[in-house]
This record gives structure tokens, C-alpha cells and sequence, in this order.
């Protein structure tokens, strides 16, 4: 027994030491020499082979959304490799429906570059860039939600659609060991390129919120890449309602200003969800809305008012307060942000309502 | 007896984990198979399983979630609100391909004035691997304070 278990130790001992040897190998000896990337049929870059496609795409300045660093655990760096990423390997699997898998896709952070590949990512990716900035004002708006206020550095301007998000890198600190991206939506107003605000919530023992709420300080420098995403407003003339909690306000204030901005006419209503008093905020910048876009109304709706003898707004939650004031929502367009459960809930109503499932409008991402 | 290499992967990745911050094991100077054997023997004790204890969390968190983020009173003395955070946590465990949403589930018993929480992540940890996490990390649930408190 005890000769099969000391010949068993040594073979796997032998494997994992042979295994780990071409790693090393790997990394000094193999050269690829160098490897063409073909992306979406037309660009082409050059790069040193050896290195991931996600991490050589970065380099090349092109920016595929990553939240761990390309530690394959996030799943947020997917694009469809058409020739040369290799088979598709087991750390990969678990972030791929079949359907993806069909289609090629891969995790950009798991693909060696050995050879010539050809890759399809959205075009609007390739607009995407890296933003040295620095943390003019820091605001806070509750107990737990604070307004960043980037001033940008390098480039000096950002263009992007109201709508969009971008990703803030957090540094390792003092009890974190992570460098890691999360993405946040741009509250600003779109007619000053030169900043970009950010609502954050502080998350419990979060990486990115426990390094913006404890280290981030006004004066800092930080980093920014985007814009990225599909949440935006039609051009349509139909009226918007825009349901929201909590940092999900975020994007909403930012197609506010740009509303305002072009001078919309479109008729439009926030309700704004919140747990009590002191989970509201931005009822001034609301308010103003509410004077320069004739047809906006804000209603702020909160569940549990600790005074409900001063709360004369809406009670409830924020899809009661929709289904008593929204009558027939069939020409209607909603926009939604906010937790997952929140947009779930949002959705049944509105449909209760007659709006069509294509007209409702959310972050996809969660 | 000497740790394998597969153990000492599991107990470096939770003690220095990237995946949240802070880590697993707090001040905990346990090796990982400990705590979990403790608090299993606990549980078992007061006449639970992991399951069991799981499941139950997985049903306040559903009562939870219908508040949209206000608090929600269930029959038996419990506040429950929940942080519903958007985006996932993949399972620090090696091998483990299970994802959670960052849901955090925060609940008071209002006879106590006990507060516990905890997020989907804990859920998983739990049901899957029987860990409750070291002493001194924030998102730690001692086995039978969790016990009186979602099962009174
Ligand atoms: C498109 C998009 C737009 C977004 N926009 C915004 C926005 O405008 N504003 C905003 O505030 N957020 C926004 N988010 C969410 C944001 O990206 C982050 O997910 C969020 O801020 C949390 O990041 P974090 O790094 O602080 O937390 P993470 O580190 O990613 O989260 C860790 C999770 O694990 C839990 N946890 C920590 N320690 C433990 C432990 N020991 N055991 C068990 N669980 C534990 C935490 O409580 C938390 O739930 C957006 C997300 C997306 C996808
Ligand atoms: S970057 Fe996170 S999985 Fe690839």
C-alpha cells in the first residue's frame, strides 16, 4: 500500500514539476515572434506574441471591458475570435453560454497569442480610451452615495452618449491586494468634456467602493477607460419615464442634461425611488430640471418615511407609485437603472401597463 | 500532517483572496479545514445542516428582495432590506465555476436588536462548502447566532 501511495507522490510530483517547468519555459524561451491581430476585417495591429489578446489589446490602446484584472473570473471580456485563438479552454467554459460558444466567443483575458488572429469586437469599443484624470471634488449625497467629480488630464476631453458607463481603476491598498476595474455610469453633464462625475454606493467590504470612500482623496490621481455600453435615449418623440434607485440616478441625471442641452420637448417623469429620508439626494438638481424642461416632473417616492407627517410625496414602493400615476403606458418609453430586482419589478409594471417589452430600456449588464 | 498543494492554494486564495476586500479568514489563524469542521460540528449539534441553513437564508433574501431595497417585516420579528448590487462574484474556491450577484441581505430581529448580514456569496459558501469564514472577516456568521436568528 505504502508503495503504491510513495510511486502515486512521486509521478505526481513529477507531472506538477515538469507542468510548472514549461510554464517557465514558456514565459523566457517561446518566442512567437511577432502576431497580427485582424480586428473586425479591417484594422490590423502588430504585437509580440506570448502575451494574452485582452492584455496585448490593451496595449495597442484598444480597451475590451475587464473587472478582474484578466484573472478570468469577471467574464466581461468576451469577443469572437475567428481564426487562431486556439480551443477553447476549461477556464473559459464556465462564462460561455452554448449559444456563445457557437459563435466563437471567448474570453479575451484566457487567449494566448502564438499566431495571426482574426477578432470581431463592437466598433464602438475601438473609441474607447484610457483617461489619466484627477479627483477634483468629492461630494457626499447620503450616508452611503458620494459624487466624484474626475477632472480629465490626459486625453483632455471624453465624448460619449448619455447613457454610457465608463470603468474606474482601483489601486491596490491597505488591505487589498487587487487592482481591479469597476464600471460606474456617467452622471455628468455632456456639454463639459472636460470632467466626468460619478454617483458610487458604497458596497460592504467592496474593492472599488472601499478604495473611493476610505483612500480616493480630493487632489488624487486615477484612471478611467470607457465609454462603454448600449444604455441610451431614442430619438423618438414619445413620452420617457424614467424609473431609478439609489446610484442608479446616475445615468439619468446625465440624459437629463443632455435633454436639456438640445432643449427637449419630450414629456418625461422620474420617479426615484428610496428607503427613507435619508436615502434621498439630488432634489435640488431635480428641481431645477424640473424649471429649464417645461414637460419633466420629478417624483421622488420613498417606501418607509421616518417622518410621515412631513412627507407630503409619494409612499410605497417605487412600482406602486408608477401603476397609480402612470394611466396607459402603450406610446411610452421607459429607462431603467438601479438593482436588478428593482428593473425585474419595473418591468412587470410596466408591461401591466401596455408598454411594449422593446421600449423598455436598462443596463443589461447585471 | 503536511498540506497538500491543492489545500495550500484554498487557504492562501481565502486569506489574501482578491476577490473582495480584505479577504475570507479575518485574524483567523486556523488552517481553512478547521473552521469548517468546527462550525459544521456546531450546526450538526443544534440539529441543522448546511442546507438547511441555506436554504432559509436563501428564502429571507427572496422576502427581502420585494421591498426593492426598503425594509420588508416578516411574521416573526425580522427586518430584512436588501442591497441588491449590480454585477457577479465568481466563488473564490479553485475549481468552483459558481457565481453570485452581489446581493447583500441585511436583517434585524426586532426582539433582540440582533443584526446580521450577508451576502449571496456567503449563501454559496455555505451550501457548497460548509464555510461560515474566519474570525474577525466582516462577512463572518457564527453558525449559532445565524441559527437563532433565521430560525426563531
Ligand atoms: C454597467 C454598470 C454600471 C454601474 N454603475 C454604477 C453606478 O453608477 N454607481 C454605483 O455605485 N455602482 C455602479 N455599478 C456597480 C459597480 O460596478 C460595482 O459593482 C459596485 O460599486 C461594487 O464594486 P466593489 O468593487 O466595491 O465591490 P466588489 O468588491 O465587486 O463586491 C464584492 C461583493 O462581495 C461582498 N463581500 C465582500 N466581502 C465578502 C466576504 N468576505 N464574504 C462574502 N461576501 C463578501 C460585498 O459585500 C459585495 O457584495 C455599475 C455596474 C455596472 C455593471
Ligand atoms: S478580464 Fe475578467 S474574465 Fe477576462
Amino acid at each position: 500500500m505504502i508503495d503504491i501511495l510513495t510511486a502515486i507522490f512521486i509521478i505526481s510530483s513529477t507531472a506538477a514539476g515538469l507542468a510548472a517547468i514549461l510554464v517557465v519555459a514558456e514565459r523566457f524561451f517561446a518566442d512567437y515572434g511577432e502576431c497580427l491581430i485582424t480586428i473586425n476585417n479591417d484594422e490590423k495591429r502588430t504585437v509580440k506574441g506570448g502575451g494574452s489578446l485582452l492584455e496585448s489589446l490593451t496595449s495597442e490602446k484598444i480597451f475590451i471591458p475587464s473587472a478582474c484584472g484578466g484573472r478570468g473570473t469577471c467574464g466581461y471580456c468576451k469577443c469572437k475570435v475567428l481564426k487562431g485563438g486556439g480551443i477553447l479552454l476549461p477556464t473559459e467554459e464556465p462564462y460561455l453560454s452554448a449559444e456563445e460558444k457557437k459563435n466563437n466567443m471567448r474570453l479575451s483575458c484566457q487567449i494566448k497569442i502564438r499566431e495571426d488572429i482574426d477578432i470581431e469586437i463592437p466598433e464602438e469599443l475601438l473609441a474607447v480610451k484610457e483617461y489619466k484624470v484627477i479627483c477634483k471634488k468629492i461630494v457626499d449625497l447620503t450616508y452611503d452615495m458620494k459624487q466624484f467629480i474626475f477632472s480629465l488630464q490626459e486625453p483632455a476631453k471624453i465624448s460619449y452618449t448619455p447613457g454610457q458607463y465608463v470603468q474606474l481603476f482601483a489601486p491596490k491598498y491597505d488591505g487589498n491586494t487587487e487592482e481591479v476595474y469597476r464600471a460606474y455610469s456617467i452622471s455628468s453633464d455632456p456639454a463639459d468634456n472636460t470632467i466626468v462625475e460619478l454617483i458610487i454606493r458604497l458596497v460592504p467590504n467592496g474593492i472599488c467602493t472601499t478604495y473611493c470612500f476610505k483612500h480616493l482623496k480630493e487632489g488624487d490621481q486615477a484612471l478611467l477607460n470607457g465609454p462603454y455600453g448600449d444604455f441610451r435615449l431614442t430619438d423618438t418623440n414619445a413620452k420617457i419615464i424614467f424609473i431609478a434607485g439609489g446610484s442608479g440616478i446616475a445615468p439619468i441625471k446625465c440624459m437629463l442634461h443632455h435633454m436639456q442641452n438640445i432643449t427637449c420637448l419630450r414629456e418625461a417623469v422620474f420617479y426615484f425611488g428610496v428607503n427613507s429620508e435619508k436615502d434621498l439626494c439630488m432634489v435640488d438638481t431635480m428641481r431645477a430640471f424640473e424649471k429649464t424642461l417645461p414637460k419633466f416632473k420629478f417624483v421622488p417616492v420613498m417606501s418607509r418615511p421616518e417622518h410621515p407627517e412631513k412627507w407630503k410625496g409619494e409612499t410605497g414602493l417605487v412600482t406602486e407609485a408608477v401603476l397609480r400615476n402612470e394611466k396607459n403606458a402603450d406610446q411610452s418609453e421607459a429607462y431603467l437603472c438601479g438593482s436588478p430586482g428593482m428593473i425585474d419589478a419595473s418591468i412587470v409594471v410596466l408591461k401591466k401597463l401596455g408598454m411594449k417589452e422593446s421600449n423598455i430600456f436598462y443596463d443589461k449588464f447585471s | 500532517m503536511k498540506e497538500s498543494p491543492q489545500q495550500k492554494k484554498l487557504e492562501d486564495i481565502l486569506r489574501y483572496c482578491p476577490l473582495v476586500s480584505g479577504g475570507f479568514m479575518g485574524e483567523d489563524l486556523r488552517p481553512v479545514k478547521e473552521i469548517i469542521d468546527t462550525d459544521t460540528h456546531t450546526v450538526e449539534q443544534l440539529g441543522y445542516t448546511n442546507e438547511q441553513i441555506a436554504e432559509r437564508m436563501e428564502y429571507i433574501r427572496n422576502e427581502g428582495l420585494k421591498g426593492l431595497g426598503s425594509v420588508v417585516k416578516l411574521n416573526n420579528g425580522l427586518e430584512v432590506r436588501i442591497d441588491d448590487n449590480r454585477g457577479l462574484l465568481p466563488s473564490p474556491w479553485p475549481d468552483d465555476p459558481h457565481r453570485s450577484s452581489k446581493t447583500i441581505t441585511f436583517v434585524l430581529d426586532t426582539d433582540t436588536g440582533n443584526e446580521l448580514r450577508w451576502s449571496d456569496l456567503s449563501i454559496h459558501l455555505i451550501r457548497a462548502h460548509g464555510f461560515y469564514q474566519g474570525h474577525g472577516s466582516p462577512f463572518r456568521l457564527n453558525p449559532s447566532e445565524l441559527i437563532s436568528v433565521i430560525f426563531k
